[in-house]
């Protein structure tokens, strides 16, 4: 099978109409040797990252980081999937299949921790092999209807096989895998390196060969059909992946919270991911993070006013989608484009 | 266990619920037909009928024919101030709208919950009693809620068809430019449909709520219904919706007494989810030519 190469790559973030009409473009950070400047941010990123739980040694805030790192691998792995343009709402059914597979081999097969993790990756990933070269032949809408379905399903499955799951109960006092696992930094460091290999695989695969061919995917099915690229086969590809990364966090998510229970793996945790990355801006993965620290840690200071809460992001979300589906990023990129039109402005008079 | 007594009720069960399932699933696939919006809302406004009969009727005691229409008619005349606010912004923008709606949605549900906190509460029943007809038994409240679906069934038909506006809701929703050049006032247009549709949802959830409860989250169980039925019909087919509201009370209603509520839930969302793959238009609808 040749390497599905297209002749001129289509860039990342390409131009969409609105934004051809304004005469402006999309930031394009994953771009191709984008530079320095990216590779400059990421790294001071992970060093803040790191530095967290030493700057702030409370267990509270370190579990809140330890929640952002767990989050941000579903975020950006749907963000991979939203990069070809479809909108998934069952994200958080593949989390919790991951999660019992996690648990369920630790407690009923008992097999040492590495291997909980391997099985969270891999059950909702051959889910995801079986599912998706089914689903992944419908597109938008109905792309979005039939994984909304489907996460019905799962969380259906989780609540009635209760001889496996234990219903609606759920699955309680997992041991911890590993005894020094049981402090909240211990587990902020496990988390931190799953967390920044999965996002580091998420970048790693837009910015190479795979993720131009992403990107010719969302912006015209047919025509990267014609160009070479095997799109349904890519896309199963890119659904597999992602499915098996958010597996991840749902398996580790298990072992933070000691308890898993078909209550958090509904449409509302999926719905959580679409708005991480609706908010931080859908067109960039350094939105899916933004939009993950901003989801995560708001409702952690927000508690006892979470009906509040959600009250406030429904809205935020609708004047998002009205005014700025670019998201955080967009508002950032405008910033910075009508300075550089001042500027300007300035060196003239 | 198949008695013609339970199969009587289950029958009559059946009509009741397709009923209310028909009149949620007519205006969400009003929306969708005619401005391309998945209205994730939908749920939302059924809630609020559902509260709206319940300050109406249980609170303020008016008489149960005047309090019916007239719930049904606060909330949709409050809503066109969300017409104004929100869904104007998403008009033609499907994705987008998905992803707004759902933020109204999550607005609304938990401003109910701050305003009337998640206590389930009923709705006095209008009816008690039986019915009695040649030995069949009706319970007197679900042949209200038939009757009253029946009217604004044929209401809503009789407008589509015979009336100059529904002429024009119907090209809007086949053209809109093509609609708009020849002379149609669309902006109206869409927001009569709006009315129409928040109209129907609000009656269906004041109909519902009454049937089980009241709570701020009742919605979501009938935005899911509301799903099923349209894509089971056809998203933006108003026959469509007809027809998968009937077949969804009525299946709903035989499983849900044979093998159990699970069982059901587990039968339509597996059928929805094997027909969006193999029909995704549904059956009634009518495939879509590709649009960029």
């Amino acid at each position: 099978m040749e390497q599905p190469t297209v002749q001129k790559p289509v860039q990342a973030g390409a131009a969409t109409s609105r934004e051809r009409l304004l005469g402006e473009r999309a930031p394009v950070g994953t771009r191709v040797g984008a530079g320095g400047r990216s590779w400059l941010v990421a790294s001071i990123a992970l060093a803040g990252a790191v530095a967290w739980p030493f700057v702030f040694p409370n267990p509270f805030i370190v579990t809140v980081g330890t929640l952002v790192l767990l989050n941000a691998i579903g975020a950006s792995s749907l963000h991979l999937v939203i990069r070809t343009g479809h909108v998934s709402l069952c994200h958080a059914a593949f989390m919790g299949v991951g999660a019992y597979a996690a648990v369920l081999t630790l407690m009923k097969l008992g097999l040492p921790f590495p291997f909980n993790l391997l099985a969270a990756a891999a059950v909702p990933a051959i889910l995801a092999l079986l599912i998706g070269p089914v689903v992944l032949r419908l597109t938008g809408k109905y792309f979005v209807l039939v994984t909304f379905m489907l996460g019905e399903i799962i969380r259906l499955v989780f609540l009635e096989w209760t001889s496996l799951t234990g219903g609606a109960n759920g699955i309680f006092d997992i041991p911890p895998p590993w005894p020094s696992l049981t402090t909240p930094t211990g587990f902020y460091f496990l988390s931190l390196a799953c967390s920044a290999l999965c996002v580091g695989l998420v970048l790693r695969i837009l910015v190479s060969e795979i993720g131009r061919s992403i990107d010719s995917i969302r912006e015209s099915e047919r025509l990267a059909g014609c160009s070479g690229v095997p799109v349904v086969r890519l896309k199963v590809v890119v659904f597999i992946i992602a499915s098996g990364l958010v597996g991840i966090q749902g398996g580790l998510h298990a072992y933070l919270l000691h308890y898993i229970d078909p209550g958090s793996f509904t449409i509302v945790q999926s719905m959580n991911f679409v708005v991480m990355n609706v908010i931080g801006g859908m067109e960039h993965l350094a939105g899916a993070l933004i939009g993950t620290v901003f989801l995560v840690t708001l409702p952690e200071l927000l508690r006892g006013y979470v009906d509040v809460q959600h009250v406030m992001f429904g809205i935020i979300l609708i004047f998002i989608m009205a005014a700025m589906p670019g998201g955080i990023v967009e508002l950032v990129a405008r910033l910075r484009s009508w300075r550089a039109g001042q500027a300007k402005e300035e060196q003239a008079s | 266990m198949l008695t013609r007594a339970v199969l009587e009720q289950v029958i009559i069960n059946g009509l009741s619920l397709s009923a209310i399932y028909v009149l949620v699933a007519l205006g969400f696939t009003l929306l969708f037909g005619i401005m391309r919006v998945v209205n994730f809302a939908h749920g939302a406004f059924v809630m609020l009928g559902g509260y709206a009969l319940f300050y109406l009727y249980g609170t303020f005691k008016l008489p149960y024919p005047l309090a019916v229409p007239l719930a049904a008619l606060i909330v949709a005349t409050a809503s066109l101030l969300l017409e104004l606010l929100v869904f104007r912004w998403f008009y033609h923008k499907m994705l987008q709208s998905m992803i707004g709606l759902l933020g109204l949605n999550m607005a609304l549900v938990f401003s109910a919950v701050l305003i009337w906190d998640v206590y389930e509460r009923s709705i006095p029943p209008a009816f008690a009693g039986l019915l009695t007809f040649r030995g069949l038994m009706i319970p007197t409240d679900r042949l209200m809620i038939i009757c009253i679906a029946l009217i604004v069934l044929l209401a809503f038909w009789l407008f589509m068809t015979r009336t100059r506006h529904g002429l024009a809701m119907r090209a809007a929703a086949q053209d809109v430019d093509t609609a708009e050049s020849q002379g149609i006032n669309t902006s109206f247009i869409y927001r009569l449909a709006f009315f129409i549709a928040i109209f129907m949802a609000a009656l269906a959830g004041g109909l519902y709520a009454q049937t089980y409860s009241l709570s701020p989250f009742v919605g979501e169980q009938t935005l899911m219904v509301a799903f099923i039925v349209v894509v089971l019909g056809g998203m933006g087919s108003i026959p469509g919706a007809a027809l998968g509201g009937v077949i969804l009370g009525f299946s709903e209603s035989f499983i849900s007494t044979f093998y159990g509520a699970a069982a059901s839930s587990f039968v339509s969302f597996g059928v929805v989810f094997i027909l969006l793959i193999l029909r995704p238009w549904g059956l009634l609808g009518t495939p879509e030519t590709e649009r960029s």
